[in-house]
């Protein structure tokens, strides 16, 4: 046999049919010729190399949290509230952050940062009728393992950007555009950036107020028009900017 | 990044995902994430396509979830549900799914010997990153055929009725393949070589 | 039996010097002396081996990045007060930097002005929070984020580019070949050149405009909540676009062939087609902002 007869035989030969043993004439050539058993050897290790790459990457949390809005938005998960379990993703916006030393003082920025988008899921895809809810249940958000802030309600999606008390209703200014008050973890946040880096507070307090305006303002188009799953994405998206002004604060005070 | 707490079997989950219930799509989800994603991503070297052609199979997944009735494993046939997805994307995109040639072309007869006879072989041990690297430089045809067979283990059989060519066609095409993912792991060593 | 190597390579021998260089004050009188801060200049030097991580994260002040030799990091801080210190460390191949604020210290006496030279392969994270901060000539990962600072990326290839912003504007040129993932809560984003197998853009309020031509059979999602997106790129561009805006104006002067498509087209609010052989996916989304498409 010569080695381009080893060559054409390889494709049959390599895979379950042979069991890993060749004919005679096949055996006696690899045995004299140390290219083709070289060959033979090396594609062997390819070929079982390949085997550990199967299940060897995970994906990010963005790709479950995608899924469960759509499985929601088809109505294929038809939890109640009380038992609805949140899946709490990652803000999409967000890049893998490197490692980050927290302060004592912001650390409760993180899991409210993840409880917006979870709470933005929650609402985006219950599409409630008005935005004066006052019978909503607080949703227990935050993973549970996270401290949640001290002496502060747990947080609702109807926390982000409205009033911290039971009417919803958002005060309207005398040039009549939405200012809602900030909830109470904003107001936490804005003293913590007070504290840490004043000189920035007024900026912080100004994107704040722009985001949860923002977030009004899809809320309330959502409402109208339920069906409009863009709409809905849309008003995901803007709790995510919000965690992103959290997640960015959180980054900078020191 | 951790699975949530498995306190449901998988045959127990399929029957409370049938109900609507979002944790046992989640812990189907979990168990089944990496094989789903590990997939995507070796067939079209590209990890946005492969969020979203992992996300696209897991819904195909959930919404047959109904119908499924426990006469194959359900890893198999999310298994082949991905494969699926993954290969509709490739032809809607135009991209070949497997090459056409049956035979081993002229300059493929001969083990290359461009190394020198020291260096034939990859002693017996393969770098897997420098792996995932060259299937990535692999072309889109060959590429599908490999992932299938070594990396996912379906059969040729299978992957002739999965893509659409002969059995015949599945083994050369897994040949060449091999064959190229060897030229590549040893230029990639002898270029480390050079620098490191 | 197959073994598994990691790919890393260990970088052969690894010093760190640091040399820090003359300190001289401004002040011309002596009733000046004490209003006048004292600017200092420092210089550090690493020897890395290849793709070394370099962060650098300074609350206030510019840094800049550019490539330098192939082993070697040289970091310039000029700090402008004596109420600012610059902590940096490194182990192995990987520098950390970092400017350390003394208390009661603000923007003015707190900034520190960083310049680099890197290896071009180096992996690279830069944090600021009023900037501005520049990359350019670089081929590893860059991670840029800053909440005032504007950001300046230019000739990059290769890499993953995440940037994210407050409201600092954020400016990519001739950025290619990479996955690039951009966000800002209210900063405008301009794109010229840029291309790649992933280009995601996002900002809140800020606009976004791309100058280029969507090549490369990548995925160009560009989505805004209040802000215009302007896209021009040439008559021969070829892509698949999709744009809705929920409640703004979307506008587009190509020929698209149309495509099927679930969603119904709602004229003035959303188009989809492909033009040429629809090799670039292109998304274009806003809840309130105004979409173009130009032809150049």
């Amino acid at each position: 046999m010569t080695c381009s007869d080893v060559e054409q035989a390889l494709p049959e030969l390599l895979d379950g049919e042979a069991n890993g043993a060749f004919p005679t004439e096949v055996e006696s050539h690899l045995q004299s010729c140390a290219a083709c058993s070289g060959l033979v050897s090396d594609l062997e290790t390819i070929a079982g190399a390949a085997r550990t790459l199967a299940a060897s990457e995970e994906p990010p949390p963005r790709v479950w949290a995608r899924i469960a809005l759509e499985l929601r938005a088809e109505g294929l998960i038809r939890d109640q509230p009380a038992d609805a379990k949140l899946a709490p993703g990652r803000p999409i916006l967000l890049p893998t952050a490197a490692r980050r030393r927290w302060s004592s003082t912001a650390w409760w920025l993180a899991p409210v940062a993840a409880a917006l988008v979870a709470g933005g899921s929650y609402v985006v895809s219950h599409k409630p009728a008005t935005p004066v809810a006052q019978n909503q249940a607080p949703v227990n958000a935050a993973p549970s393992s996270a401290p949640s802030p001290a002496g502060s309600a747990p947080t609702t999606p109807w926390q982000c950007g409205l009033p911290a008390q039971a009417s919803m209703q958002p005060t309207v200014t005398a040039q009549t555009t939405v200012e809602p008050e900030p909830s109470a973890d904003d107001q936490q946040f804005l003293s913590a950036v007070s504290t840490r880096a004043p000189s920035m507070r007024a900026t912080y307090e100004n994107q704040l107020k722009a985001v949860n305006a923002d977030i009004l303002e899809t809320q309330a188009y959502v409402d109208r028009n339920p069906r409009d799953a863009e709409a809905r994405e849309h008003l995901m998206e803007a709790y995510q900017q919000k965690a992103l002004l959290y997640q960015i604060a959180l980054d900078r005070i020191q | 990044m951790t699975d949530p707490k498995q306190a449901i079997t998988e045959a127990e989950a399929i029957e409370q995902a049938k109900q609507g219930h979002e944790a046992a799509f989640e812990v189907l989800y979990h168990l089944h994430k990496r094989r789903v994603y590990s997939l995507c991503l070796r067939m079209v070297a590209n990890p946005a396509q492969a969020e979203d052609l992992a996300q696209e199979a897991f819904l195909q997944l959930f919404r047959k979830i109904g119908t499924f009735r426990g006469e194959s494993a359900f890893s198999t046939w999310l298994h082949r549900m991905t494969v699926n997805v993954v290969l509709m994307q490739l032809r809607k995109k135009g991209l070949p799914v497997v090459s056409l040639e049956e035979t081993l072309e002229a300059d493929d007869e001969a083990p290359r010997k461009e190394f020198g006879t020291k260096d034939l072989r990859l002693t017996g041990s393969v770098d897997r990153l420098q792996l995932q690297r060259a299937i990535d430089k692999l072309p889109p045809g060959y590429r599908t055929v490999f992932v299938l067979h070594d990396v996912e283990g379906f059969e040729h059989n299978e992957i002739a009725q999965m893509v659409g060519c002969s059995i015949g066609n599945s083994k050369s095409q897994l040949h060449k393949a091999r064959l190229k993912l060897r030229d590549f792991l040893k230029f990639m060593r002898a270029e480390k070589a050079k620098t490191g | 039996m197959v073994e598994f190597r990691k790919a890393s390579s260990q970088p052969a021998s690894i010093k760190n010097t640091a040399i820090v260089t003359a300190v001289l004050a401004t002040c011309l009188s002596s009733a000046l002396c004490s209003a006048a801060f004292a600017e200092a200049a420092k210089e550090f030097r690493y020897t890395v081996g290849a793709h070394a991580n370099i962060s650098v994260d300074t609350q206030y002040g510019s840094i800049s990045v550019k490539p330098g030799t192939d082993n070697e990091v040289v970091v310039t801080a000029t700090l402008k007060s004596d109420n600012v210190e610059v902590d940096q460390q490194q182990n192995g191949n990987r520098i950390e930097i970092a400017s350390h604020l003394l208390r009661g210290t603000d923007q003015r006496n707190g900034q520190v002005d960083y310049e680099l030279l890197i290896p071009p392969d180096a992996t690279v994270n830069l944090r600021s929070s009023t900037g501005p901060m520049s990359a350019e000539r670089l081929q590893g990962d860059l991670t840029l984020e800053g909440a005032e600072a504007a950001v300046n990326v230019r000739d990059v290839e290769n890499g993953h580019v995440h940037i994210r912003t407050m409201r600092g504007p954020i400016t990519l040129t001739d950025v290619r070949n990479g996955h690039v993932e951009v966000a800002s809560i209210s900063g405008d984003v301009h794109l010229k050149g840029v291309t790649g197998p992933l280009v995601q853009v996002t900002s809140g309020r800020g606009g976004i405009s791309y100058d280029g031509d969507f090549s490369s059979g990548g995925e160009y999602r560009f989505t805004t909540h209040t802000g215009d997106i302007r896209v021009l790129v040439p008559a021969d561009v070829s892509a698949d676009f999709k744009a809705r805006s929920v409640l703004g104006r979307v506008q587009h002067d190509f020929p698209l062939k149309p495509r099927h498509s679930r969603f119904p087209e709602e004229v003035g609010r959303s188009f989809f087609g492909t033009t040429g052989q629809a090799s670039s996916e292109v998304v274009l989304r806003s809840f309130s902002g105004r979409i173009r498409l130009k032809q150049r």
